[in-house]
């Protein structure tokens, strides 16, 4: 047995009963809440109480929620998430759900805010790096007093502010992108499912179209904390001697930055860039409500809104980003293992703009 | 040796009769510092008339103005277009249409309706006054921000505190359970229990203190993000308790309850300061995210979600924005005013925590 081994194993198992705290709470507050999941299947106003007893009945919700939930968990563990409440045919003789299945239409959404997030992190590294690089070459001088304000101020912009602001101009006033929705990557022969606004248009570049200002309101929100944080770390990796011996044979500043420093900074950026993820999903979150893309936020929303909430796709979303933020931050804590054995306890500088807490010193 | 004389170039007073030199406290030399940042005190000054703006100044202003910020005026966005009216607008002082007014034909405000201003003009489709409710949604959004921050430091400081003084088996249940809230998706989790919880909650506003749903956003955002200050508590507390006075307070017979009160509590307070200042811009960003998302401040209550999403229309029900209702000012007014809060409250932050610095030479 390897000498990580019981160390993920430990790890998954905390994980799988975060999971199902998480999936409980879904539950809990929908028993908690006042809706009528029957409206997904019939007309309520005309339905007579037995229609409706039935239509409670085919979704699953006239149990306990205890016995919903355990069934769910039952289900679940099989591998089957269920279907969705939102029905392909309504009618009020309908024998059984013909919801999407939640699996098929959170992977569709999932790929969505995948697409949003890593290209948005692909732009937050070509940011952010330079940016970094440059502070630390000079510091203290105007490109890193510069740079600083700029961090600062990107640290107290909402991304909201920043997403409707760039739409409102940007799209709405200058027509240079599309004011929002979203096309696919690759083409799709058919799309029945009714999460899918966007069936009409596919291929790379009206994909890319409409998803730049996302990018950008994606990088924007990070790069202030990324730059700062590479700045910090680079001056740490200048100060080491392996950089004088560098400098002493005579490479020239740009060889010392890029070959010698930089890629002793990449470690606690991966690092970071792990702990980040659940803000990422937050991020994607109003990105997709603002600019209408079919992630797993705006599923979630349409899934709150209108009839009332279904039930399992919010759980089945809860599910999927849980596990993905699972899964990403142990990875991550393997490969910084792997890269560097004497791992250092906290990646988080703490500069004069980053540390959030500040309290440590104080004893 | 008192902190005092660690001061680089300030002179001691040396009174002629008396020899005794009073230390300063960590206080006071904190205030000291803090009023030669200037940063600091533009930011201090800021939320100082933010505040008297925001809580005196929005009823002044409603008075002043002979309108509510829950008025609507319907003559003051576009007849058929729904664009809003831009700032410093008369509009015609009346809540209805006018009776001539039919299906197909919208017939100008009666003769002799008088005009009424609307500063910032009006806030999305619906027409309210938008400088009113930027007044009165700044006291909801200060109120959430502030609340959830008193909340959370309440929660995370006893079990920190508890967690660092007792150690063991508390420490260790209180860090898997910073682990799991950690975890959460939290803005994915505020929406569901947002929309999850009834009316009950959302109506309660200890008895008309606050407006609607306000007390639920405190209560759901300071259940979240409790564990900052629970793991800065917890650190000091470890560091605190093996030190010498403690051991001292020890000797002299003091109980476990009453060396925390006494003897540690007053150690964490800089740190929690500096971090509730900073944490009050954390919560009042999350309330604009998730009213603006819909699950937070219901309208007609002002708040600046609400009022960022008026001009937009929400998720599901799309404004779509073409040149003939385009209008800038709905977004810009809030976004203005949440941005310069936070920039505010981070800049004050950040000049607190140099303040109360030990290592700090200014």
């Amino acid at each position: 047995m390897p000498a990580w081994l019981p160390y993920v194993l430990r790890r998954l198992a905390s994980s799988v009963v975060i999971l199902l705290l998480l999936t409980l709470i879904t539950f809990l507050a929908f028993a908690k809440t006042p809706s009528q999941p029957a409206s997904f299947l019939i007309d309520v106003r005309y339905a007579t109480p037995a229609q409706v007893e039935h239509a409670r009945h085919v979704l699953g919700v006239d149990r306990p929620i205890w016995v919903q939930y355990g069934r769910f968990v039952w289900r679940a563990v099989h591998g089957d998430f269920g279907r969705s409440f939102r029905q392909n045919r309504g009618g009020f003789t309908v024998t059984s759900s013909t919801g999407t299945p939640v699996a098929g239409e959170v992977l569709r959404a999932g790929a969505v805010t995948g697409g949003i997030a890593l290209g948005g992190a692909v732009l937050l590294f070509l940011l952010s790096v330079p940016l970094g690089m440059l502070a630390a070459a000079k510091p203290r001088s105007v490109v890193d007093r510069a740079a600083a304000g700029v961090s600062m101020l990107g640290i107290s912009t909402h991304p909201l502010v920043v997403a409707l602001l760039l739409q409102l101009f940007l799209a709405s006033k200058w027509h240079l992108v599309p004011q929002s929705g979203y096309c696919y990557l690759l083409p799709k022969a058919t799309s029945a499912s009714v999460y899918d606004p966007a069936a009409s248009c596919s291929g790379p570049a009206h994909w890319a179209s409409h998803l730049l200002i996302p990018w950008v309101v994606f990088a924007l929100f990070f790069v202030a904390l990324y730059s700062r944080m590479i700045r910090a770390r680079m001056l740490e990796v200048l100060g080491e001697p392996y950089i004088r011996t560098a400098r002493a044979k005579g490479a020239p500043q740009r060889r010392v930055l890029v070959r010698h420093a930089l890629p002793n900074t990449v470690l606690p950026i991966l690092t970071m860039l792990a702990m980040d993820i659940g803000t990422a999903v937050g991020i994607c979150v109003y990105i997709e409500a603002v600019f209408r893309l079919p992630g797993l936020g705006y599923t979630t929303l349409q899934s709150m809104g209108g009839a009332g909430l279904d039930l399992p796709m919010l759980v089945g979303i809860t599910i999927f980003t849980g596990t993905v933020i699972v899964v990403l931050n142990l990875l991550v804590d393997l490969a910084a293992v792997a890269i560097d054995p004497t791992i250092r306890t906290s990646p988080r500088s703490r500069s004069r703009l980053l540390s959030f807490a500040g309290g440590t010193s104080q004893a | 040796m008192s902190s005092g004389e660690l001061e680089a170039g300030r002179r001691i007073p040396v009174p002629a009769q008396e020899t005794r030199v009073e230390a300063d406290s960590p206080w006071r030399i904190a205030w000291r510092r803090l009023r030669r940042d200037r940063v600091a005190v533009a930011s201090g000054v800021f939320l100082v008339l933010l505040v008297l703006a925001v809580f005196p100044g929005a009823k002044l202003a409603s008075v002043a103005l002979g309108h509510g910020p829950d008025d609507l005026y319907p003559y003051a966005v576009g007849t058929y277009t729904l664009k809003p009216d831009g700032p410093w607008t008369w509009v015609p002082d009346t809540h209805a249409l006018s009776p001539e007014s039919t299906d197909t034909q919208i017939a100008p405000a009666p003769k002799g309706t008088p005009d009424t201003l609307l500063v910032l003009g009006a806030d999305g489709p619906l027409g309210h006054d938008l400088f009113l409710r930027l007044l009165y949604g700044g006291q909801v959004s200060l109120e959430v921000g502030v609340g959830a921050t008193i909340i959370a430091l309440l929660i995370g400081v006893t079990l920190g505190v508890l967690a660092g003084w007792l150690g063991g088996l508390v420490d260790g249940a209180l860090a898997r359970l910073t682990d799991l809230v950690m975890a959460l998706p939290i803005l994915l989790i505020l929406l569901m229990l947002g929309t999850g919880i009834g009316d009950g909650l959302r109506r309660f506003t200890f008895w008309g203190l606050f407006h609607d749903g306000v007390v639920q956003l405190m209560l759901l955002i300071g259940a979240f993000t409790w564990y900052y200050p629970a793991r800065i508590a917890r650190s000091q507390m470890l560091t605190l308790r093996n030190r010498e006075f403690v051991e001292a307070a020890r000797m002299v017979g003091a109980r476990g309850s009453s060396i925390v009160r006494r003897h540690l509590l007053p150690h964490l307070a800089p740190a929690l300061v500096v971090y509730g200042t900073i944490m009050v811009a954390t919560a009042l960003m999350l309330e604009v995210g998730v009213t603006f998302l819909g699950a937070g401040i219901q309208l007609p209550t002002a708040s600046w979600g609400t009022l960022l999403g008026q001009q937009w229309g929400s998720a599901l029900n799309p404004t779509v924005t073409t040149p003939d209702n385009f209008q800038p000012w709905p977004t810009i007014a809030p976004s203005a005013a949440i941005f310069l809060t936070v920039v505010a409250l981070n800049q004050l932050g950040e000049g607190l925590r140099e303040a109360f610095d030990p290592a700090g030479v200014r």
